[in-house]
């Protein structure tokens, strides 16, 4: 007859040691219950100190002096014990610090073959203290998102709730955000039903088993802390032949193209191998602009975003929008250096001083005076000096 | 000839038992992941022995092997039903204690959780194709558990967790049986197997 196999499975990660196996597993019932933990689940202050009784179910057969305390998982010294009676010892324990989890520190009361006979969960911790800094930016004015941080002091080691509240200043209604978490853990979000010229008071309170603290009411108009979308399409491509530059153009974020607002822009720009992003913030209003002394036959990455400020002539700053994606485009290639190999640094440096040489001497035939010296005008003598490469490079070829 | 025979009866019900096999697999990696981080957060020792859970089947079967196949799905569909109740609550306790703080612990139980009600769904399917009466849900849950102190209930989460991942190596070798027999067989699976 076939033997009946039980599959009795121990999947990897779930120890079960010998010491564990003979020990009396903990029953979940409270009818069960081999002894009880006074106090059950207590909160305290860190610093604070507490004695705890476990006392045995007379059933069990157990006396004070066969029991003993571990903390977390750590046995307690036995000369914290007290017997406070046939069936009943104590632990007294000083100066505790903050929980180790959330969750509550474990005090087990154990038999003395380490079986669990009772526990207690001890919350250890801080008040919360006042939430600060708190910050708000709202997308294309139709939301609100709010950070705060949590308090000078930090951890209080206990789970710790906050609750963002508004409302409308002078027409009374609290309102509670609901979308927590999503900018940060110290975040909340509006998705919606937010009234323009009118500021909301706004505030944040935070509670934990030892308290409550209410931070400074903040006062806000949505339309001074709009930001928007990053900007859309934009393009990179070349500037003719000049090796060194790539114009940029973009499109202003559509999402505000009804509202009377200014926009500024900020470029940012990388090498493909790079991770240094330089950063151009003289753009202006303007919706292009030429990057300029880039290397020659080089992937650049480049992404623009947004300022929108003066919104229904508001006078704040504005909130930078995030960076667009990243658009990538390409220098051409140096005729020079053309053909794989990269020049030296000193052959380069060389190249520079007979070009700088050259360009000031053009300077002096084509222009008057240094002010109307700019970087037009270097552009300019670029695309001479290309332009005679190669009618010189063709005449070379002919030649040949 | 019951719908059950039919030629593309049996390739359903292999392929329903493939996919099973194949979720109960992924099943027991979660939860075996869920139980480290449980453990982690509720800074309990992995060895703790507690007793079996109020309202869970055991995945220990004494007579494994003289089981039918319809016997065994019944036997999961049961275990898995009460281990959506149970999960359910641990998120909730867990929600309650905790709130949404903790960004592991929190949605891997969400997920676990997930994953045990749509084993629990398959197995309903895999009944209907076997021509078997789904037993209705009512009545199949688990009484209210006992109100349970803080630390017991670390405790308790820490004995489902368990019971969950041994569950989700028997289903393996349940539907592994059950493949390999095809749809409506009343005969003991490892008896037969083994004759």
């Amino acid at each position: 007859m076939h033997a009946s196999t039980p599959p009795a499975p121990q999947p990897r990660g779930l120890p079960v040691p010998c010491s564990a196996a003979h020990r009396s597993p903990f029953p979940l019932s409270p009818a069960a219950d081999p002894a009880v933990i006074s106090p059950q689940d207590p909160t305290l202050l860190i610093g604070s100190s507490l004695t705890a009784t476990c006392t045995v179910s007379a059933d069990l057969r157990l006396r004070a002096q066969d029991l003993y305390w571990t903390l977390n998982g750590r046995r307690l010294p036995a000369n914290s014990y007290t017997a406070l009676g046939p069936t009943t010892l104590s632990v007294a324990l000083g100066r505790l610090n903050g929980s180790r989890q959330q969750s509550g520190d474990n005090l087990v009361c154990h038999s003395r073959d380490g079986g669990i006979l009772a526990g207690s969960c001890l919350y250890v911790g801080l008040p919360p203290e006042k939430p600060v800094n708190i910050s708000c930016w709202s997308r294309n004015m139709k939301d609100l998102t709010c950070t705060w941080a949590p308090g000078t002091e930090g951890e209080t080691f206990l789970h710790t709730n906050y609750t963002l509240k508004y409302k409308l200043r002078w027409y009374g209604r609290d309102n509670t955000c609901q979308e927590y978490h999503t900018a940060g853990p110290y975040s909340c979000h509006i998705p919606k039903d937010l009234a323009l010229f009118t500021p909301y008071e706004i505030w944040v309170e935070a509670s934990n088993r030892l308290g409550v603290a209410v931070s400074d009411v903040v006062m806000l108009d949505i339309l001074d802390v709009v930001t928007t979308d990053p900007p859309s399409d934009v393009h990179v491509s070349r500037v003719g032949d000049l090796e060194d530059q790539l114009s940029v153009r973009w499109s202003s974020p559509p999402a505000l193209k009804d509202f009377l607002f200014q926009a500024k822009y900020q470029i940012q720009y990388r090498v493909e191998d790079s991770s240094e992003w330089k950063v151009v913030d003289d753009v202006g209003n303007q919706t292009s602009c030429r990057l300029a002394g880039l290397r020659p036959g080089t992937v650049y990455f480049v992404q623009v975003r947004c300022n929108p400020f003066g919104i229904y002539g508001s006078k704040k700053a504005g909130i930078w929008s995030d960076w667009s994606n990243p658009t990538a485009a390409s220098t051409p290639r140096s005729e020079r250096t053309a053909g794989g190999c990269d020049p030296k640094g000193g052959e380069q440096n060389t190249t520079l001083r007979r070009e700088l040489k050259q360009f000031f001497g053009w300077v002096k035939k084509h222009s008057y005076g240094c002010s109307n010296l700019s970087i037009k005008l270097y552009d300019q003598w670029r695309v001479w000096l290309q332009k005679s490469h190669k009618t010189r490079n063709q005449v070379g070829s002919t030649r040949r | 000839m019951a719908a059950a025979d039919t030629p593309s009866a049996s390739l359903r019900h292999h392929d329903l038992c493939s996919r099973g096999i194949r979720l109960a697999r992924k099943m027991r990696s979660d939860v075996t992941d869920l139980l480290d981080i449980y453990v982690e957060r509720q800074g309990l020792d992995a060895s703790i022995s507690v007793a079996a859970v109020e309202g869970v089947p055991a995945a220990a079967a004494e007579r494994w092997a003289e089981q039918t196949g319809t016997q065994r799905l019944l036997d999961n569909l049961a275990a898995y039903r009460a281990f959506r109740v149970l999960l359910a609550q641990m998120l909730e306790e867990q929600r309650e204690q905790l709130g949404d703080a903790d960004s592991e612990l929190g949605p891997a139980l969400a997920a676990v959780l997930l994953q045990v009600s749509a084993f629990a769904y398959h197995l309903e399917e895999l009944l209907e194709l076997e021509s078997r009466r789904v037993p209705a849900e009512e009545g199949s849950e688990p009484p209210a558990p006992p109100r349970l102190s803080l630390f017991e209930q670390k405790l308790r989460g820490l004995g489902v967790l368990r019971e969950l991942a041994q569950w989700a190596v028997r289903s393996v070798r349940d539907l592994r049986q059950l493949a390999k027999h095809g749809p409506g067989s009343s005969a003991a699976l490892g008896l037969a197997e083994s004759q």
